[in-house]
């Protein structure tokens, strides 16, 4: 009973810290942004202004005009004259689409039009995402042994504790995969794209990593690209190889975490607690710290259903 | 579809409430130090199986995507470009460049989050409290619609340190609410249980009709009532609404449609119970994804199984029929020799004391054996069994004499004894 209560104190009081970050995020964001938008705003009239006296046209075919532009725009279809005459559903294209669908990254830079298209997207993707999280997991647990047991053991055995061992690996990891993974390809991206600053690749690469997906910045849209089709597979490839090193470190953070104990403080579920049978691979190699694992497992273990939410797998405490 | 391991008794008396939650655990094995290398070998056999499946996967819906909208989208192409010369033809003042400089602005703006279409002046902002609130849960939530999206240098550097913080907490978060619900969900399956003890249904398949029902059940609450609820309120189709609550509920997120994105006059408390909705959703689709994953694993898992079994019976069988077969022959011939041996002793000692010479009558009788039985050789390997020869042999009574008894299939040896 005690836990239960305990548990519930717990959710409740994350929900109400949950909704103050989320205040103060608006409030910054709030502060950030809206005197920008104001000035864009005050320009934009302005240039209207601008066309309409100069002009014989009237403001209401104007209007009309713009908003056809806008929804045509909206799909992916540019009316400007120098817009590249590529498609934007070719087989690369489709591509890529297809996995910012699997991936759950849904840039919306293209977006189906048809009816049919929007059907078979929720199909897709309700296969896809699973799908796709399983060959994630499948690729993790087998670069897991080399990349994160094998060096611990190895920081183990040159005379470390198992606990400062396992954080030293754990920041040298991160620091490896910040470097490989966003400060390179941002650097990559500033020079392919035309327009992207490197805080901009920066952007690019943590807003789709973390499978938010925001969808400002696109790579491979920009009109006059040289080897488009290349370049979307490359970026595929990259994609699928971070969301990989992501879940790997979220991995490794929640075994690290297991084993000082901080799951079971906060009531959560342990990375152990989904491997039943099959994987029991502890980030020690102590065979006195797996029999407590096993003793605190059954303690702290109280359900099973939704416990492990990992379809989306950053979103995994 | 049933869920697989429900079905399995062993987990069925393991776990008191139905598994619905994917578990980490991989198609592959680990590797342990005793049988590192054969399961290191195993594991790049499957993963790379796995991911060859995973880009056909992905050029099929390529394919399919590029036939369903590539029609549209030069629909599309052609219908403005036609408003334009359209719009140029009429207002002959209007040269194209500087049509062209306008919609760059207007694109670029539109970009911003600025829409210079419909009056500006009672047009509410992309970034007053509601809006940034709406956007800041869309970030943690890695729905990231895009519709709005930060555009100064601050905006976006704090848009990485509070996501990179957010994340996690809404991580945790999503774990406690799918603990909750699972709770819930838990403790009605108990008491529908206890109601269908009477009726005596196995457990397990009551523990299909809870999961089936839980599934409809969540559908409904999740899904098909916030779809009609858009409908009627921000005008979509059933289609689109649909799409949109799918979409937003796998956090893919593309932004086409949003929830409060419209020039509509929303009710106050709209956007709080979107974004609510939203978090309960997201639980349960997660649950969802993750059953569905679970069975794909185990389909697999038990396709493997059942293909590697049905090669073991195979080949176990075909071994043992063959054993079988041999140890008979072995048997048959060990027995005939002894009884011809012991046929052949008396004759010999018969005509000793008859004075006959016993040999010539022996082997012709033997010679027609072994000729009427190279036909029946061939039926014998198919049926591993030893019978259908008495027909043909008993012509030769003579065999009578020596002791061998075609009825049984003696005969059948007789010629591994030449």
């Amino acid at each position: 009973m005690n836990s239960v209560g305990k548990s519930w104190l717990l959710l409740t009081g994350l929900i109400v810290f949950y909704i103050i970050y989320l205040l103060f995020g608006a409030l910054v964001f709030s502060s950030i942004e809206r005197p920008v938008e104001e000035q864009l705003r005050r320009d934009m009239d302005a240039l209207k202004q601008e066309f309409l006296n100069q002009s014989c046209v009237s403001a209401a075919s104007l209007e009309n005009f713009l908003v056809r532009v806008l929804t045509a725009n909206k799909y992916g279809v540019s009316v400007l004259r120098n817009s590249s005459v590529t498609s934007n559903w070719d087989l690369a294209s489709s591509m890529f689409f297809a996995n910012t669908l699997v991936t759950t990254v849904g840039y919306g830079h293209t977006t189906p039009l048809s009816d049919t298209g929007k059907a078979f997207s929720i199909v897709y993707a309700l296969i896809g995402v699973p799908f796709t999280m399983l060959v994630l997991t499948a690729c993790v647990q087998r670069i897991m042994y080399p990349l994160v047991i094998a060096p611990v053991c190895l920081l183990q055995r040159s005379g470390l504790e198992p606990r400062p061992a396992t954080v030293v690996h754990f920041v040298l990891l991160l620091v490896l995969v910040v470097l490989c993974f966003f400060l390179m390809p941002a650097a990559v991206f500033s020079v392919v794209e035309v327009s992207w600053s490197f805080l901009d690749g920066l952007y690019f690469s943590f807003i789709s990593l973390c499978t938010i997906g925001l969808g400002d910045f696109v790579p491979g849209t920009q009109p006059g690209q040289k080897y488009r089709p290349l370049y979307q597979v490359a970026v595929m490839v990259y994609l699928f190889v971070g969301l990989m090193m992501m879940y790997l470190l979220l991995r490794t953070f929640h075994k690290m975490s297991d084993l000082h104990g901080l799951t079971s403080f906060l009531q959560l579920p342990r990375c152990e607690d989904s491997d039943v049978d099959e994987d029991r691979e502890p980030i020690v190699d102590e065979d006195s710290r797996t029999a407590n694992h096993v003793t605190e497992k059954t303690a702290s273990r109280h359900l099973d259903p939704a416990s492990q939410p990992s379809y989306n797998t950053i979103n995994k405490g | 579809m049933a869920a697989p391991d429900l079905l399995d008794p062993k987990s069925a008396t393991h776990n008191t409430k139905p598994r619905l939650s994917f578990s980490t655990k991989p198609i592959t094995l680990t590797p342990r130090e005793e049988s590192e290398v054969v399961a290191t070998v195993m594991k790049w056999k499957t993963v790379t199986a796995i991911f060859l499946l995973v880009v056909l996967y992905l050029v099929m819906g390529a394919a399919v995507f590029r036939s369903l909208e590539q029609p549209h989208e030069s629909a599309q192409r052609l219908a403005i470009l036609s408003q334009k010369l359209e719009f140029l033809s009429r207002h002959s003042c209007v040269n194209q460049s500087q049509l062209e400089e306008l919609v760059k602005q207007v694109v670029s703006a539109i970009r911003s989050g600025v829409n210079p279409a419909g009056t500006l002046t009672n047009h509410s902002s992309l970034w007053d409290l509601s809006s940034a609130f709406f956007f800041a849960g869309t970030v943690i939530t890695t729905i990231g619609f895009g519709n709005t999206s930060p555009h100064t240098e601050g905006g976006r550097i704090f848009c990485i340190v509070y996501a990179l913080l957010g994340i996690p907490l809404f991580g945790f978060l999503l774990a406690g609410v799918g603990d909750q619900l699972g709770t819930i969900f838990g403790k009605g399956i108990a008491k529908v249980e206890k109601m269908f003890v009477h009726w005596d249904i196995s457990q397990t398949k009551i523990r299909v009709i809870s999961t089936l029902l839980f599934v409809l059940f969540g559908c409904l609450l999740f899904v098909a009532l916030p779809a009609a609820i858009f409908k009627h309120i921000e005008g979509w189709s059933a289609l689109e609404s649909l799409y949109f609550v799918v979409i937003t509920l796998t956090t893919i997120g593309f932004g086409d449609f949003v929830a409060g994105g419209s020039e509509i006059e929303y009710l106050d408390y709209y956007k709080p119970v979107v974004w609510f909705w939203i978090l309960v959703g997201l639980a349960y689709f997660a649950a969802i994804l993750s059953m569905i994953g679970d069975w794909l694993r185990v389909i697999s898992k038990r396709t493997k199984e059942e293909v590697g079994e049905i090669r073991a019976h195979a080949a176990e069988w075909t071994a043992n029929v063959s054993a079988e077969f041999k140890e008979t022959r072995r048997r048959v011939s060990v027995e005939i020799y002894d009884k011809f041996q012991r046929a052949a002793s008396i004759k010999r000692k018969l005509s000793s004391e008859l004075g006959f010479s016993p040999a010539p009558e022996l082997t012709l009788p033997r010679r027609t054996v072994s000729v009427n039985f190279n036909d029946e050789r061939d039926k014998i390997e198919r049926d591993a069994g030893l019978q259908g020869l008495t027909t043909p042999l008993t012509r030769n009574s003579g065999l009578y004499m020596n002791g061998l008894d075609p009825e049984r299939g003696d005969i059948s040896i007789i010629e591994h004894l030449k």
